[in-house]
């Protein structure tokens, strides 16, 4: 198990490398020169030249590149060309919130697409089953921005159930991720954007549960734990459902990458002050130091989120171990 | 016999409701199974003996309907029990199984320990070290050494977890063992070493046990009588040296036939034409009938009864009063290969 981690953590590392040096390229394959934001061509030649020796970009291209990569390890990402704050405390901020609402919409998506999944499987063929295939196309089919604003006008602006967007009241800023989970009005403001990205997601793990759950509930082992004189929620629960989530864990990580473009038109949607939110901005303003912050730290959130379902499939299959030491 | 029986099955019939009609898998069965003994069902593919267990133990698929007159286990009426008390005081701790498909009857996620202490917390008060030290004495029964207990399925091959099985489906003394089909897919040697296991296990419990197997060697090795079946119903069923020795349905002798002998060895085998009857439909006739060379137009028309030809032999054939004169004509290859 330890082996198959530390295997694991070195394969997100080289990952998120890999990731650095494209986000490198890309970012000076971009047409137009992106200095132009800072350095005018109004200038005087000596002292655009000065300034760009004071970015560094009189150097050759791999000497950049060297010093990019250092500079991302010791978390000198550069300033923001409009605010210039550090990207890097910009980020710290977005961070949180994005990871917040991704969680939480996550966390809706498998425990309820999971749950219903299995459900629909073991009352196959019922109104249950046959009405959750229905919902669930009917909110893949709806994309996020549509379900969004039908949950504002609905919710939010006929009956003023919940806040219509923003994290927490305007001029309330909570100094830190802890006061801010503190805060009940941070409570209200995130249940519509979760249900959002929760329902568009849903139907996947939902469907693939079922399916994974009617093809395991015709093993053989299925028979067996029933000839044991199992309870039918024993056989169902940690008999079935076990083995069934083993396809569904593969497709969370699947998923986790998909689920970063829901995140850009909900948090944009909802005022959410997160990445998605900050990536259109930075896009917009061409702020190119805080865009290629964004990129990479977006990056790193599915890679690592990656890693994490690798060690919860090793968890739940007792077999992966022994096929990792046999690939090494 | 003069014991009571301890399952007693009389006119079970088993449905399934399919796309293209009603399939008749089991069709008026009825034998007993007596303490200690080996009650072995023979039987090509098909035939309707792996539906007649799943009925037994409920296990049958939602298309599936049985039916029965009576269903009996020590007396105790079966077939009208409800699901929960079945599930709690039949299941396991009278009947236990040994599926078909041992290889994959283990679940891949958890400890092969762990899901025979499973099934003994589940019919027992016992705490799990008390239900711990109980598997270690049945690996050792059935020889498996203990410390494979924390292994997991992926681990054992395919001799081990049919022990694993094995021992399982000791863990709570049950009055009956079905062991189905419980040395296919083994290799021959494997196959051996789990066969004579099972006989020396045998002399030490008290369990019953119904075997069930196309393999003909396999059954006449190990089974005290024998039930032959055939489309669904039993064709013959006698102690097992007196079906050997004296074969009265047509099936039967077929069967001995196409069955190596080691004291004729050179002698051609002689196979039964044809392939077995669909059961679609509602039969009106014997089902071997197309394929027996000793058929009338009686097979035809009408469905054969059971007769008792005494000493617990009986056989599901018209002309049951002709066997000796069938058993003489059923060894030439020329009485098979001119009937159609």
């Amino acid at each position: 198990m330890l082996e198959y981690v530390i295997r694991r953590l070195i394969y997100m590392l080289i990952t998120i490398f890999a990731v650095a040096s494209i986000l490198f390229v890309v970012f000076r394959l971009l047409p137009g020169e992106a200095t132009l934001q800072v350095i005018s061509p109004a200038m005087d030649d000596a002292v655009q030249d000065r300034m760009k020796a004071a970015f560094g970009l009189d150097k050759p291209l791999w000497q950049q590149y060297f010093i990019y990569l250092k500079n991302l390890v010791s978390l000198e990402w550069g300033r923001s060309f409009v605010s210039a704050q550090r990207v890097i405390d910009i980020l710290q901020y977005r961070f949180w919130n994005t990871l917040l609402l991704m969680a939480s919409g996550m966390c809706m998506t498998l425990v309820l697409g999971i749950g219903f999944g299995i459900i629909m499987a073991w009352k196959r063929n019922s109104s249950i089953d046959i009405g959750g295939t229905i919902a669930g196309l009917v909110f893949q089919a709806a994309p996020p921005f549509v379900t969004g604003l039908l949950l504002l006008m609905i919710l939010s602006y006929r009956l003023g159930l919940f806040p219509t967007g923003g994290m927490y009241p305007a001029g309330q800023r909570p100094d830190g991720v802890l006061a801010l989970l503190m805060m009940p009005a941070f409570w209200e403001r995130i249940v519509l954007p979760t249900i959002t990205v929760g329902l568009y997601y849903i139907t996947t793990p939902m469907l693939i549960m079922r399916d994974n759950m009617l093809e395991v509930l015709g093993s053989d082992y299925i028979e067996l734990a029933k000839a044991k004189g199992l309870k039918p929620s024993v056989v169902m629960f940690k008999h079935a459902a076990r083995n069934a989530l083993l396809g569904v864990v593969t497709l969370a990580s699947i998923m986790v990458g998909f689920a970063i473009g829901g995140q850009v038109v909900v948090e944009s949607l909802f005022s959410w002050p997160g990445m998605g939110q900050l990536m259109v901005e930075s896009a917009a303003s061409h702020d190119y130091p805080v865009a290629q912050g964004t990129f990479l730290m977006l990056a790193i959130l599915v890679i690592g989120l990656n890693f994490l379902t690798d060690v919860w499939y090793c968890y739940l299959d007792p077999r992966i171990k022994i096929s990792s030491t046999g690939l090494a | 016999m003069s014991q009571s029986p301890r399952l007693e099955v009389r006119n079970l019939s088993v449905r399934y409701q399919t796309r293209g009609g009603e399939v008749h898998a089991v069709n008026q069965v009825s034998f007993d199974v007596f303490p200690n003994e080996v009650f072995g069902i023979a039987g090509e593919s098909g035939c309707g003996k792996s539906t007649l267990i799943r009925a037994l133990m409920r296990l049958l698929p939602e298309n599936g309907v049985s039916d029965a007159d009576l269903i009996q286990y020590e007396g105790q009426s079966l077939d009208r029990m409800s699901e929960k008390k079945f599930r709690e005081q039949v299941l396991w701790s009278k009947i236990a199984l040994v599926p078909q498909s041992a290889m994959n009857s283990l679940n891949p996620v958890y400890r092969v320990g762990d899901q025979i202490i499973e099934a003994i917390r589940n019919h027992t008060s016992q705490e799990k070290h008390e239900a711990r030290s109980r598997v270690e004495e049945l690996f050792d029964v059935v020889g498996l050494e203990s410390d494979l207990m924390d292994s997991y399925p992926h681990e054992f091959s395919g001799g081990m977890r049919q022990r694993a099985m094995i021992a399982m489906s000791l863990a709570l003394d049950p009055g009956l063992i079905i062991m189905d089909e419980p040395t296919t897919g083994l290799d021959v040697l494997v196959q051996e070493r789990i066969l004579r296991r099972i006989r020396e296990i045998r002399s030490h419990i008290a369990s019953s046990i119904i075997l069930i197997t196309h393999d003909i060697a396999v059954i006449a090795e190990m089974s005290d009588r024998i039930a032959v079946m055939y489309g669904g119903r039993i064709m013959e069923q006698a102690q097992s040296e007196d079906l050997f020795d004296t074969p009265c349905h047509p099936y039967t002798l077929g069967l001995k036939n196409a069955f190596p002998s080691i004291q004729k060895l050179g002698q051609e085998l002689v196979s039964i034409p044809g392939s077995p009857p669909s059961l679609l439909g509602k039969q009106t006739g014997c089902p071997f009938e197309a394929r027996c060379p000793f058929s009338i137009d009686q097979c035809v028309t009408e469905i054969p009864k059971i007769e008792s030809l005494g000493k617990n032999h009986e056989v599901f054939c018209f002309r049951n009063t002709d066997a000796p004169q069938m058993r003489e004509q059923a060894t030439s290859m020329s009485t098979w290969h001119s009937s159609n």
